[in-house]
């Protein structure tokens, strides 16, 4: 306690010690150029160029312009570095959120989500769905750790800060964004038809239920979907004060039956000078109501729709009124039935924030921060009696408030040719999380759904509860800019955050970083070369914190209830230990380094930039394996392993072409990325704790896979994480009756085993080694024309759908896949035949624009636009399955595999018109 | 002026944050309880140190619970035997070789079931030293009568974990606090072990009350005098093993040669399991007139069983997963649930009960379906395309892929009362889960009577002539084939056979694995990734 007082009296020293400076210098003009545009870089407004880390930042131009409904596909493939996987859980439906990483997996707790900064108001990556994309004015993207450091242990996974449009002090005006597309379905997997399958049984003698139709259940799941958005903003304002507001609504269906969303977003915010320019009142509120109709479980959805009896019918039998199933195929249902689920969630989110900035010298600035968050989260699931015996509904609510305050002084001065700024942070955080649910079942009938709960005559005690968790985060600042003759840049943080989830002793962790910049372009023997615009070197050191994956509580020695027990003569919940504690428990610490070059060519018409970072992660926080006994449970989570991220980023922007008629602008960037896994043996409590050697991330799922040798991704110690430890198979080898089984080699002798140890190897990782990104457009006159291309390589992915659906073993049962008969593979036992390259390049989407000239109508249109685009246009890559887009970036239970869950492939067409008025 | 009154303002401003961070950072959980919540009355601390304790009795997950769930303590004591078999058909039950390596002996070292089975029981035992512990502290402070027996009921729990990790895994450590420092956590001998375990249930038995716990009442579920007095007559009987320190050497204790402090008197271990068997008969245990009113829907009021699992379809979250994993898909529709296919007798069973003979024992009947099927209606059981369901007992093996009775082959298990009312497609019924039940009493009575040089006749006869079976001289192969008939799906084949000496002997798709006439599968191996995070384990030989 004694610590973190005297931080806080430190930084009150340090802003009396500015206080009290008696200078009377005028502040400096700082010119403005393209690559010097005034940007906010956390909480200090400044200067690109005197920015000593990496800062990206994507303004509307730059911005993926058309057919996005999610913010962040605004800037897929601009910024190098970050990976953004369609949908966290794997899925491609239109309700899916992202994943995002910037610069790497770097903990394995889950805190890997780069913090999202809207307007100031903190959040995560659901509070995008809140933002419609034409609201967006800028994207600033901050990955180096002296950027990062100012929000200190939220932003250690990097800073996605989005700015939005606010009011101009001007006249009113009205803006108009409309789309309209289709989204079809292109390629889908191929299985055996209906009239194979029967020549197929009737050859090899099997018998089979024939219903005698001719069913393609891939094809009876899939609808051609249609979206569409609308957006409409008012804004403008007066000298004193400006206003902005917005209301958006996206409907959107997905290629699947059933699947769709709608999102009805709304943005309003106004500024207003109050007592001349001494204070700035800003106010903002966002919010959106965003409904979801979801695929319940689309692993098994596509597994039943590709696998089950094609000579079933698409309708209902018309003797019993229901669907028909197959008794002996008990881990699919027919999919037409599960199109029957109902997973329907109701999203509402409401932000709103205050800031007011009060110009009290020339210099100095106070600025007080408020905000408030509030996102509800109603999910409403039915399962019908046709696939789930008894029926079966839930219902459950999900309540996160945020209320976040800060007080910011800042100091700016100049003298002569030295510029400094300083600021001083003091900011509060708390977050309360609760909710409740309840499930039912036994329903007599599905007429109700889970519309009226007292259908359903049982409520286990298991499947009702609620839960509470309010953690608190408390941090102060100081940070310190110095700029020689906007040459030589240096720039100082020192943080201090407190968070409540850690034991008494380790709330308080302190996270400095520094660094400096040389813009080389400024010095005088440089100012000869005209050819040079900009070239910057840039070096720098950060500590940062994370703690934004763990739960609260874990510190603590708590007993929760853990069941119903007689006792004496009625029943009673009894409570228990559920987990092991840990009251030692702290800060996760990431050291980053990282240093990098601008150079800017041509009258900026050649950009190149380059960055090395290298960081390490110790005291990682993790679910930990330990010994049972002396530990009751056989995990905990604890302060012990360590894992090293570093990479190269470049990338280049030409603009060959650049007149009034012609303009061709090329956009490229490459990511080299590598990942370790150092250690997760270390001391806890004065003991060892030492990691087993292979602990798998992700197994296979489906007809015999349950438990045993079904494990495919690893996490070991000294590889990158998420590797194949895989038995190799030599070939395909004739089991004497005209089937083929997989060939296991013996890598170590002593015969063929496939325990983990023993006749397993390396095989390849799951997260790709090189990302690429690039835009390459083009404008004649008015019309232009967008594509925008991504890549992958150097990774590989595991086609667990080809290993289920080429085994003749599960036929007729389960259907197979085009080819497999011929094959004649009997064997589904998991090794590196099915492991392939996910090398691959995707063309994510085409653009073609006419900005309409409207001088004619001036008085009435300020401009109109009118664009065409296709989506998802084809994917260039080896990888035999349906894509290669899995997940691949990510750690948890899907990455890296292809194991029946891909949607199929699906092309949207979209027309879109914009007009301001 | 205005500077002055701005440097007021800032540092006023700045005065806010001096207001206390400890007490902001502190947590203060509301859907948890502190300790000094849960255990600050008498009623809270036996409802949150011993009862809760019995949630993990039963289970609902893999590996966890005495019986009822899949992967466990059950599994690992009846699919390595001769008594039943997870053949793999086609797509299904394969699971990577799991229950191909059972059936073979070939589990392997690093075998993640039997690791979660050693957590599983090392789990409750920590949590149990945990709660004596918590009592202990208590009784410091308070003086009821009550704590002395709370403190029997928990020693008496722990040291029956103990008699299943002994049986089990052979050499375990003896951990008897909740503080003990990893590297102080080191292995004891098998006879240690046993030896103290005897001595818990010896010392604890007295403090507890008489009281047929399988029947409602106060006592309901519990470890009462008579569970512990049943643990205690299988400890002696299974002397021979259990204090067997080397069991690979091919030299054995002898029964006659162990003795036990029983009531005061040293008896040899086969006189000292008739003492508690006589005890046990004296608490008023008997055999019912029907085996199946120990199985049925609502056995809470048998006369013969001793220690139960409680099952409450509302209430509990225990559940009876084995004939639901059992029963074909289209026999289980017939009940109006959905089932897995899987769990089928052998061909020893088939012998043994003497099916398709004249003389096929009156139990098979009611442990076992086989031929056609019936619903509880009485109409046959179809399958999807019209065609009779019929059981063939004889096709099995362990891998049957591609043979025509692929999915019907097998006698699949009966034995529990089928409760219409139950959830979770029978997996959440009524019917308690019997553990310890009287008939065996009887026939661990015969047995030693039979290793002490006695006749042993009247017991066994009167475990037969209860089912209607016609009467039988007692050796020791009679004894073996009568507990298999008796106790066929109740978790006891294992150690049964281990106790005979046949455990490693080959039977119908079983060869004996090489090196295995030694006994080294006796035991299952201590698991490779627990032996990694404590060095001190040492692995069980042949391993």
């Amino acid at each position: 306690m004694k610590q973190h007082r005297v931080i806080r009296e430190r930084i009150s020293v340090l802003c009396l010690v500015f206080l009290s400076m008696q200078l009377d210098i005028i502040a400096q003009d700082i010119p403005s150029s393209p690559a010097d545009s005034l940007i906010t870089v956390g909480y200090a407004t400044g200067n690109k160029k005197n920015v000593s880390g990496s800062v990206d930042k994507i303004t509307e131009q730059e911005m993926n312009k058309d057919q996005i409904t999610n913010p962040l596909e605004a800037i897929r493939g601009r910024v190098p570095g970050l990976t953004i996987q369609k949908g966290n859980k794997g899925t491609n439906g239109p309700a899916a959120l992202d994943a995002v990483r910037l610069r790497g997996t770097t903990s394995l707790t889950s805190g890997n989500d780069p913090l999202i900064i809207v307007d100031g108001v903190f959040g995560d990556l659901s509070m995008l769905t809140s933002i419609y994309p034409t609201d967006i004015e800028s994207f600033t993207i901050l990955k180096d750790a002296s950027e990062t450091a100012q929000y200190g242990s939220r932003g250690a996974s990097g800073v996605i800060e989005i700015t939005t449009k606010k009011g101009i002090s001007d006249k009113t005006r009205v803006s108009y964004n409309g789309s309209f597309g289709i989204a079809s379905v292109y390629k889908s997997l191929k299985m055996v038809s209906a009239a194979e399958f029967r020549e197929i049984a009737g050859e090899r003698n099997i018998s089979f239920l024939d219903l005698g139709n001719n069913t393609n259940f891939l094809k009876e799941i899939e609808q051609t979907g249609i979206q569409q958005n609308h957006h409409v903003a008012f804004y403008g304002g007066s000298d004193a004060s400006s206003y902005r507001v917005s209301l958006g609504f996206m409907d959107r269906q997905g290629v699947i039956l059933n699947e769709d969303l709608n999102n009805l977003t709304s943005n309003m915010n106004m500024t207003q000078k109050v007592f001349g320019d001494f204070i700035k009142c800003e106010l903002g509120m966002f919010g959106s109501v965003q409904k979801n109709h979801n695929l319940f479980d689309y692993q098994k959805t596509f597994y039943s729709a590709a696998t089950f009896n094609p000579t079933y019918p698409d309708h209902k039998n018309t003797e019993t009124n229901s669907w028909d199933q197959i008794t002996n195929a008990s881990q699919i249902t027919n999919p037409l039935a599960w199109m029957e689920v109902k997973d329907h969630e109701v999203s509402s989110h409401i932000s709103t924030h205050a800031r007011l900035t009060f110009n009290l010298l020339d210099e100095l600035k106070l600025v007080m921060f408020g905000s408030y968050t509030n996102n509800i989260v109603e999910n409403s699931q039915y399962l019908p009696t046709s696939v789930w015996a008894h029926g079966q509904a839930y219902k459950g609510t999900r309540k996160m408030e945020s209320l976040l305050g800060s007080l910011i002084l800042t100091y700016k001065k100049s003298l002569g040719k030295n510029f400094f700024d300083a600021l001083a942070l003091a900011e509060f955080q708390e977050e309360t999380f609760t909710g409740y649910y309840t499930t039912v079942t036994n329903f007599g009938t599905d007429k109700f759904g889970y519309d009226n709960l007292q259908a359903g005559a049982i409520r286990l005690w298991e499947g009702t509860g609620s839960y509470y968790e309010q953690p608190h985060l408390a941090s102060f600042m100081g940070r310190f800019n110095y700029t020689y003759a906007d040459r030589y840049i240096f720039t100082v943080n020192a943080r201090a955050d407190g968070s409540s989830k850690f034991g008494v002793n380790n709330k308080w962790g302190f996270f400095p970083s520094v660094s400096a910049a040389w813009v080389v372009s400024e010095e005088e023997f440089m100012k000869q070369l005209t050819l040079v615009d900009n070239l910057k070197f840039r070096m720098g050191y950060g500590l940062a914190g994370n703690q934004s994956g763990i739960d609260s509580y874990t510190t603590l020695s708590l007993v929760k209830p853990n069941g119903v027990v007689p006792a004496g003569t009625s029943q009673v919940v009894s409570l228990a230990d559920l987990k092991n504690t840990n009251p030692d428990l702290k800060w996760e610490i990431k050291h980053t380094f990282n240093m990098g070059a601008d150079i800017a060519l041509f009258g900026n018409r050649l950009l190149l930039s380059a960055n090395y970072y290298n960081s390490k992660t110790s005291d990682m926080l993790y679910l930990y394996n330990v010994s049972v006994p002396p530990f009751a449970y056989n995990t905990l989570l604890a302060n012990i392993g360590s894992m090293r991220n570093s990479g190269t980023e470049i990338a280049l922007g030409i603009t060959p072409l650049k007149n009034k008629d012609l303009e061709l602008n090329i956009n490229a960037h490459i990511t080299f990325q590598q990942n370790k896994l150092l250690s997760l043996s270390g001391s806890y409590n004065g003991e060892s704790i030492l990691a087993p050697e292979f602990k798998s991330l992700t197994d296979l799922n489906g007809a015999g896979f349950h438990g045993g040798y079904n494990h495919i991704v690893y996490q070991i110690v000294g590889q990158p994480l998420g590797v194949f430890y895989l038995p190799h198979s030599k070939g395909l080898v004739s089991d004497g009756s005209g089937g083929y089984t997989y060939d296991i080699a013996d890598l170590n002798g002593g015969g063929v085993s496939l325990e983990d140890g023993e006749d397993r190897y390396i095989a390849g990782q799951a997260v790709p080694k090189a990302l690429l990104g690039s835009n390459i457009s083009f404008r004649y006159k008015m019309v232009d024309v967008s594509v925008q291309v991504n890549g992958a390589f150097g990774h590989k992915i595991y086609n667990g759908t080809s290993l289920t659906y080429m085994n003749m073993n599960i036929f007729p049962d389960y259907n197979v896949m085009k080819g497999a008969p011929e094959q004649n593979i009997k064997d589904q036992t998991a090794t590196d035949y099915w492991l392939e390259k996910g090398d691959y390049v995707n063309l994510d989407y085409l653009t073609v624009g006419w900005n309409v000239p409207v001088n004619s109508v001036k008085k009435y249109i300020q401009s109109l636009r009118l664009s065409f685009t296709v989506n998802n246009l084809a994917t260039i890559t080896g990888y035999s399955g349906l894509s290669p887009m899995v997940n691949s970036s990510s750690v948890n239970s899907t990455l890296g595999v292809d194991d029946k869950r891909s949607y199929p492939l699906a092309r949207t067409y979209t027309f879109g018109l914009s007009i301001n008025f | 002026m205005k500077r002055r009154s701005v440097y007021i303002l800032v540092c006023l401003v700045l005065s806010f944050t001096q207001f206390s961070c400890d007490d902001y950072l502190q947590e203060k959980p509301k859907d948890k309880l502190q300790y000094e919540d849960a255990y600050d009355n008498l009623a809270n601390l036996y409802l949150n140190a011993v009862a809760s304790l019995y949630t993990n009795i039963g289970g609902y997950s893999d590996s966890q619970g005495l019986q009822g769930t899949g992967r466990g303590v059950y599994d690992l004591n009846t699919f390595t035997t001769d008594e039943a078999i997870m053949p793999t058909r086609g797509g299904d039950w394969y699971d990577g070789g799991f229950w191909q390596g059972l059936y073979l002996h070939k589990w392997g070292v690093n075998n993640d079931a039997i690791q979660a089975t050693w957590e599983y029981l090392y789990k409750v035992i920590v949590l149990c030293n945990k709660s004596i512990e918590k009592i202990s502290e208590f009784k410091a402070l308070h003086n009821d009568t009550e704590l002395p027996s709370y403190l029997a009921e928990v020693r008496a729990m722990r040291a029956m974990y103990y008699y299943y990790l002994i049986d089990l895994f052979g050499r375990v450590p003896l951990v008897v606090s909740s503080s003990t420092p990893i590297n102080e956590v080191t292995q004891n001998s098998r006879k240690e072990v046993f030896e103290f375990i005897v001595k818990e249930l010896q010392e604890a038995a007295p403090l507890l009350s008489e009281t047929h716990s399988n029947k409602p009442g106060i006592y309901y579920a519990r470890i009462t005098r008579p569970v512990v007095y049943f643990l205690l007559a299988k400890l002696a009987l299974n002397a021979e093993v259990y204090t067997d320190n080397n069991w690979i050497d091919g030299v054995h204790p002898d029964g006659k040669n162990i003795y036990l402090n029983v009531g005061g008197k040293q008896l040899n271990a086969w006189k000292s399991v008739e003492a508690y068997c006589d005890s046990l008969t004296a608490f008023g245990y008997g055999l019912e007139n029907e085996y199946d009113t120990n199985f049925a829907v609502f056995n809470e009021s048998s006369v013969e069983n001793i220690f139960t699992i409680p099952m409450n379809k509302n209430l509990y979250t225990n559940q009876m997963q084995y004939p639901f994993r059992s029963r074909h898909y289209n026999h289980a529709k017939a009940y109006g649930f959905t089932s897995e296919n899987g769990s089928s007798a052998t061909i020893e069973v088939l012998r043994t009960f003497g099916y398709d003979t004249g003389e096929v024992d009156p139990r098979f009947d009611k442990c076992y379906f086989a031929g056609i099927v019936y619903d509880l209606k009485g109409n046959v059981v179809t399958l999807d395309n019209g065609t009779v369901l019929e059981y063939m007992p004889w096709d099995v093996a362990v891998d049957i892929s591609n043979t025509p009775y692929e999915k019907t082959a097998g006698a699949r298990m009966k034995k529990y009362e089928v409760d219409e009312t139950a959830t979770k497609d029978g997996k959440l019924m009524e019917n308690d889960i019997v553990l310890f039940r009287y008939a065996d009493v009887l026939l661990m009575k015969s047995e030693a009577k039979v290793r002490n040089g006695e006749d042993g006749d009247e017991e066994l006869n009167s475990v037969r002539s209860r089912v209607g079976a016609p009467l039988r001289k007692t050796t020791l192969t009679t004894i073996l084939a009568e507990r298999q008939l008796e106790f066929a799906w109740e978790g006891w084949r294992r150690q049964d056979l281990i106790r005979f000496g046949l455990f490693t002997r080959a039977y119908s798709n079983r060869p004996q694995l090489p090196g295995e006439e030694n006994g080294y599968t006796t035991v299952f191996p201590i698991p490779e990734r627990v032996r990694l995070m404590n060095p001190n384990l040492v692995q069980n030989p042949g391993y």
